[in-house]
């Protein structure tokens, strides 16, 4: 019988295309404004694919880089997880396409399909084979190319001028001292509101899930919708309470908080809820101003950028939270 | 800790769709539908209904099974291939509509080893102390996505819509004895489903797509049936090992591939009886992620295993990826 032993992130990468789209090149789009984008978003720009390439495609890129980063070899892995909600294809799972580009067979690949928790419910996941001696080292990626799946004029503003594409990835492993890697996990989920931010068709309670009516033309079904009020008051609400669950089942307050990296939904999120746990701004990162909302792959691009910018040092706790479409949310403490 | 089924339920919609009626739009005999796909009768959903809809039917029996409340669900795991709406995922309904508390609720995608995906997950979330009972649902409405028309003809009689769902549950002795997981991309265009896809430019789906069917699962069933022959025997056998279980412990074992006959052969070339089969598409055609949760609620309510039995479970599909479990009733 195998001891419990925690698991830790071992390497961490990121990738996102190279065009640069800001608020200035939408406003050729549609009727919004830079001003408009940055009062409610924060955001600057975001990126976008210039040419066909899909979530694993961005993904393998960032895998790679988070492999060498762990020193682990890609045949060497246990298990490869991809988050997406904007898959390269309708089946198979994404994860299938990434284990094809990383080249590698054996292990198995699947997707968690958790939207903008996707990252922090792939961790539980990742974290409960490890301590279980169920895999050894296991590939996380979030990943997603949202431009190709927004509607780009007037009409999906709302939501179109939030969402970038982009990848992050993460390799963990076994950490045999209790008090060090991933502290704890702790995902929630609430369905009565699936339909305050979702995208509807292909619908698989439809008959048929999809047609040339609800493709084509203004109101089409397959782009997102969203009730943005209604998703920022849950999400400050929901983000401060399972941070306070995280820091409870350990034993510790906010203050304890090195850095605080939340999924960039939206900067005045953030700002609130980092206000909330009286968190200085230095302790809370953000990198949402060039990014946009990237969703599952949001978590793991910020973790690596806060990493190589130094902020977080061995010691240091972090705590990664989530919230988003389901509703879902979720919260990790990890002792770096 | 280890984990152990508490409780199990089936759904399978009543609405029966014989060759007869698939025949005519198929452009072809039901004699010819029956020799290709080996179904005879499927069963379809209401329009209105998904993935969430008919697990939730058979989540209430597994519960009622178990003698527990939704609110003693502490995560919820749901495997589908057709889930309600493109996002969120049909977790998130079924919470909703068993009224369970605001527990995790996991969405998983790994096709026709879904289901088994799902289970090692919850297994492994009981053992490292991050939950103790656990749904896991696999449910599919494959009706709505496949193709009614001659073009469809090869692929449509195969599949069925329906869920089943295990609940598992904290336990010093252990219930879930084995998971084995593997994929491997090598082909994986022989099960495939283009659209929509987020790597098309400008828009992942549009009407071009939809006009050329390509939205439509593609199965090359031929070009599966030889690895899946020669896998599932295999990984049946490395969960046995794993186990440590021999093949006359086995009481049942469930072979879940599109193709029954091919299921059954494997089954047997995995050294198990033929009547302790069940290839799980002999019923009511093929439900990726549903159709082993569904034959073990439904072996357990004809009182084919009982408690203290050893069942094994194997699946191969598309990814590819296949996997196997064995579990003590």
């Amino acid at each position: 019988m195998s001891e419990l032993v925690n698991s830790r992130i071992l390497g961490l990468g990121h990738h996102v295309p190279d065009r640069v789209v800001t608020n200035a090149d939408l406003t050729r789009l549609m009727d919004t404004s830079d001003e408009w984008i940055q009062q409610r978003t924060g955001i600057r720009e975001r990126r976008y694919i210039s040419e066909d390439c899909g979530a694993a495609d961005l993904g393998v890129v960032a895998a790679r880089e988070a492999l060498r980063s762990a020193g682990v070899k890609a045949e060497d892995l246990d298990l490869i997880v991809l988050g997406t909600l904007s898959p390269d294809v309708d089946a198979p799972a994404s994860a299938s396409l990434l284990q094809r580009a990383l080249g590698v067979r054996g292990m198995p690949a699947f997707d968690v399909r958790n939207q903008c928790s996707g990252f922090l419910y792939m961790l539980a996941v990742a974290d409960s084979f490890i301590r279980t001696g169920g895999a050894r080292h296991v590939l996380v990626v979030g990943a997603e190319v949202h431009s190709t799946g927004i509607d780009l004029s007037t009409v999906g503003r709302e939501v179109a001028v939030i969402f970038g594409d982009g990848a992050g990835a993460a390799v963990l492993g076994p950490e045999p001292d209790p008090r060090k890697g991933v502290l704890s996990t702790h995902l929630h989920s609430e369905g009565k509101f699936a339909e305050k931010l979702m995208i509807e068709v292909p619908s698989h309670r439809l008959r048929p899930r999809v047609t040339e009516a609800m493709v084509d033309g203004p109101g089409s079904r397959v782009f997102p919708r969203m009730e943005g009020r209604y998703v920022f008051k849950h999400a400050v609400t929901r983000f401060t309470e399972v941070i306070h669950e995280a820091l409870a089942a350990n034993h510790l307050t906010p203050a304890e908080i090195d850095l605080l990296i939340p999924h960039q939904a939206n900067l005045r999120i953030s700002q609130l809820v980092a206000m909330g746990l009286e968190l200085p701004e230095e302790k809370v990162f953000n990198n949402i101003q060039r990014y946009g909302n990237t969703t599952a792959a949001s978590v793991p691009i910020a973790l690596h950028e806060a990493v190589t910018e130094g902020r977080v040092r061995p010691g240091s706790l972090v705590c990664l939270a989530a919230f988003g479409a389901g509703f879902t949310w979720a919260a990790a403490l990890l002792r770096w | 800790m280890r984990s152990t089924i508490l409780g199990c339920g089936s759904y399978l919609p009543p609405r029966a769709v014989t060759n007869d009626h698939l025949a005519g739009m198929l452009a072809t005999s039901p004699g010819e539908l029956g020799e290709r796909s080996g179904v005879t009768s499927r069963r379809q959903a209401e329009d209105g209904q998904g993935a969430s809809h008919l697990a939730s039917r058979a989540a209430e029996q597994a519960l009622a099974a178990a003698q527990l409340g939704p609110e003693a669900v502490d995560l919820i795991v749901f495997a589908t291939m057709t889930p309600d709406i493109t996002f969120p995922g049909s977790g998130c309904y079924l919470q909703d509509q068993l009224g369970c508390r605001t527990v995790g609720a996991i969405d998983v995608r790994a096709q026709c080893a879904g289901f088994l995906v799902a289970l090692a997950m919850a297994d492994r979330f009981i053992r490292a102390g991050k939950a103790e009972r656990v749904l896991v649902a696999g449910a599919e409405v494959h009706s709505a996505a496949l193709d009614f028309s001659p073009r469809g003809a090869a692929v449509t009689p195969y599949f069925g819509d329906g869920a089943g769902v295990v609940l598992l549950g904290a336990s010093p002795a252990p219930g879930v004895l084995a998971t084995v997981l593997h994929a491997d991309p090598d082909g994986l265009e022989r099960f495939w489903c283009e659209f929509p896809a987020s790597r098309h430019r400008p828009t992942r789906l549009d009407v071009e797509a939809l006009r050329a069917g390509r939205h439509f699962y593609q199965v090359d069933a031929e070009g599966m049936h030889p690895q899946a022959e020669r896998i599932l025997p295999e990984v049946i056998g490395e969960a046995l090992e794993c186990a440590d279980v021999t093949r006359e412990e086995v009481a049942l074992l469930i072979v879940h591939y599109l193709d029954h006959r091919i299921a059954r052969r494997a089954g047997r070339a995995a050294g198990i009886a033929d009547d302790r089969i069940v290839a799980t598409a002999e019923v009511a055609g093929h439900m990726a992620a549903a159709g082993i949760p569904i034959a073990l609620a439904d072996a357990l309510a004809a009182g084919r295993v009982r408690r203290g039995d050893v069942v094994c479970t194997g699946a191969f599909g598309g990814g590819m990826a296949w996997g196997a479990a064995v579990l003590r009733l």
